[in-house]
């Protein structure tokens, strides 16, 4: 934090900011590690916003600073007007090599990448470009450098919601993202109640439906999913820790009545909106938790 | 009813925030000072024509500092500040907030009930400070009275002190007043319900325990105007009415002139939960930021302008601060811009009176260099206007 503003202000060179990078990075991995990941994150520390690698390999200058949802976060909204010309570099998204394997890789979900983007163009028609242009050839990167499991983020959909004829582009899109993926594909809604969409997110052509329980009624999800569940367990926007006890409760409790295919424990939202200390705390007792549910059940 | 100042059509003055000079920066915390920060003081020092600049300059020669003197030092800081602002020609001034550490930190750190948490990301690579709530708010000190106090001794245009609002400071804090967690078994309805009360309570025990005692003091030193920052007002869309109701909390029946600032928002969801808000009698609000560059005084000229119909249209006729000035940017707005913008904000208001004009927000991540010469920019832009206009322009 000290280096980037330095660097903001002229104070402290590039170096400087790349150690307090490497050093930031490792301990976030030490974390990870001793809370015993099952995928381990390089934390996107370096992303200044959910688009920014992506729109700086395709060579386009934010735009506007527009407000995270209802959070006191910002970012710039990616001009995307006109055509989508190839990112010149894919790997900006893949993972430091420091980090441990397997690896998760966190994106944009292309429907959120599109409306939330500055356009002339159809949004839907930019998802899919979106998809095929720019996503995909991240992904790919990011599975080469080890990525197992590719985390797509969707608070627009929690937050905005989406309209019934979107839903078909949607697919279109993830299925360009899905196709031939050596990789588990998770399509994680947040910052809404996934309730509503619950029967239409379990059509999408992707592995693993994520959903942010601190929004979402436990009932609403249904039972017999033929997919996995990420299952936000964790308040990412609370500094009041969970009792690990009440998430095997509810790890259990989703368990042996959503009985998805896989059951992934993860926090309802990123973690940045936590100090690292609390974030680091939610962590730890993330692992705790998952450590007691493989324990009790087979998932 | 809160006081309602007379001013001139096209009033000037800055929003909140400045940079720290790097010399105030490094003297406060105790890192050795270079010959570049003692050069920046004394072109600041002459240029704007602080007097007795010079002081200064052999003060910062004599570090290590007491605790005295680095009080004296956030001071001179102030001095400039507030010369730097009259410099550029604004009608309406204040420090820049030289002697706060950042809008909430300095307002919780005078308050009980308060405990820090660290720092996190607002955009870019700007961070903010959280602290989380944990017992019974209060005032232990109130917080901008000895700079208010020292302003007033050394400025010479009307003074206007910005105050963090009610609703921002509990937004940005974390709520561990009771500590348990969710229970997710529970259905998600109840638990929002129980979310949502908590909430109430937590803002409007800001508004009444701690803002409103802190008003108060500054009214007794004799505060005329002041400005309530609520950039977090619009944060959360269902909340609006309890923006509205934790500043009405905070200001109701106290004798002061009271206007509220906001930015970077979509300020349509604040209609029409402001229209209960009678005692703001000005809002400073940011546009710029999502406004062309091009000249012109058109509808399609000025897109991030269109809102500012539905400010004209509340009912109690409050005056708008126009927002003129992109404070993310450091590309500089012509004299012509900022006289188009007006323009067209008086064309849409059909009254000169009911604009003042302003930054979007804080300059403080802006060099002064940069500030200096949009605040400059902006005043000579208001004389175009007023020239347009048939109004006196000061010269």
């Amino acid at each position: 934090m000290a280096a980037t503003r330095g660097i903001d202000r002229g104070r402290v060179g590039s170096d400087a900011v790349g150690r307090a990078f490497a050093g930031d990075l490792a301990a976030f991995v030490r974390v990870q590690k001793d809370a015993g990941m099952d995928f381990f994150s390089d934390g996107l520390l370096r992303w200044q916003d959910i688009f920014r690698p992506l729109t700086e390999a395709l060579g386009v200058k934010p735009h506007t600073l527009v407000r995270w949802f209802d959070t006191n976060t910002f970012f710039r909204e990616p001009e995307l007007s006109g055509r989508l010309t190839m990112p010149a570099d894919p790997d900006a998204v893949a993972p430091d090599a420091s980090v441990p394997r397997p690896r998760v890789t966190t994106l944009p979900s292309p429907y959120m990448f599109s409306r939330a983007a500055h356009t002339d163009q159809d949004r839907n028609g930019l998802m899919l470009a979106l998809a095929e242009q720019v996503l995909r050839p991240a992904i790919d990167a990011a599975v080469a450098a080890g990525a197992e499991l590719i985390h797509l983020e969707d608070p627009w959909l929690g937050y905005s919601g989406i309209a019934g004829e979107d839903w078909a582009p949607l697919t279109d899109a993830l299925q360009i993202l899905h196709r031939d993926l050596k990789a588990t594909l998770a399509f994680h809604v947040y910052f809404g109640d996934a309730g509503p969409h619950i029967d239409q997110l379990l059509k999408l052509p992707v592995d693993a439906i994520g959903v942010d329980l601190v929004q979402t009624d436990l009932k609403a999800l249904g039972s017999g999913w033929d997919k996995g569940l990420v299952a936000g367990v964790i308040n990412g926007r609370s500094s009041i820790l969970e009792s690990p006890k009440s998430l095997v409760d509810v790890a259990r409790h989703l368990a042996d009545t959503v009985r998805p295919r896989n059951l992934y424990l993860s926090s309802n939202c990123e973690l940045g909106y936590l100090p690292t200390p609390v974030a680091e705390q939610k962590v730890q007792r993330l692992g705790e938790t998952a450590r007691s549910v493989k324990q009790l059940v087979s998932v | 009813m809160s006081e309602v100042l007379e001013h001139k059509p096209l009033l000037t003055h800055e929003v909140g925030s400045l940079d720290k000079p790097g010399w105030r920066v490094k003297a406060y915390a105790g890192k050795p000072l270079e010959d570049k920060d003692l050069e920046e003081a004394r072109i600041w020092g002459d240029r704007l024509q602080v007097p007795e600049y010079e002081r200064l300059i052999d003060l910062l020669r004599h570090a290590p500092f007491t605790k005295e003197q680095k009080a004296e030092l956030q001071r001179w800081s102030s001095l400039y500040a507030v010369r730097l602002e009259e410099s550029a020609g604004l009608d309406v001034v204040y420090d820049g907030e030289q002697q706060r550490t950042e809008m909430y930190d300095w307002a919780v750190s005078h308050s009980n009930g308060f405990e820090r948490r660290g720092s996190v990301r607002a955009f870019d690579n700007k961070y903010y400070s959280k602290e989380a709530v944990v017992g019974p708010i209060s005032l232990r000190s109130p917080f901008h009275n000895a700079e208010f106090s020292y302003l007033v001794s050394v400025a010479e245009a009307e003074l206007k002190i910005p105050v963090t609002g009610a609703y921002t400071i509990a937004d940005w804090s974390f709520d561990e007043r009771n500590r348990t967690p969710e229970n997710l078994l529970q259905p998600a309805a109840e638990r929002a319900r129980q979310r949502h009360a908590a909430r109430r309570d937590f803002v409007l025990e800001v508004a009444r325990n701690m803002i409103r005692p802190n008003l108060e003091a500054l009214i007794a030193l004799g505060a005329r105007w002041i400005q309530v920052d609520e950039p977090g007002a619009s944060t959360e869309a269902d909340e609006l009415d309890l923006f509205v109701d934790s500043f009405n909390a905070s200001v109701e029946g106290l004798n002061a002139m009271f206007s509220t600032h906001l930015c970077f928002s979509d300020y349509n969801l604040f209609f029409p939960a402001i229209e209960r808000m009678e005692q703001c009698r000005q809002y400073a609000v940011g546009f710029a930021n999502y406004d062309s560059r091009e000249l012109g005084t058109s509808d399609a000229a000025r897109p991030g302008y269109q809102v500012i119909k539905k400010f004209r249209d509340l009912p109690y006729k409050p005056a708008l601060g126009l927002g003129v000035l992109d404070i993310h940017s450091d590309f500089i707005e012509s004299p012509e811009l900022v006289r188009d913008r007006v323009l067209y904000a008086v064309k849409v208001f059909g009254d000169p009176k009911r604009i003042h004009v302003t930054p979007d927000c804080g300059l403080r991540t802006r060099s002064w260099k940069v500030a200096y010469e949009k605040l400059r920019n902006m005043t000579a832009g208001v004389r175009l206007a007023r020239q347009e206009l048939g109004l006196p322009t000061g010269d």
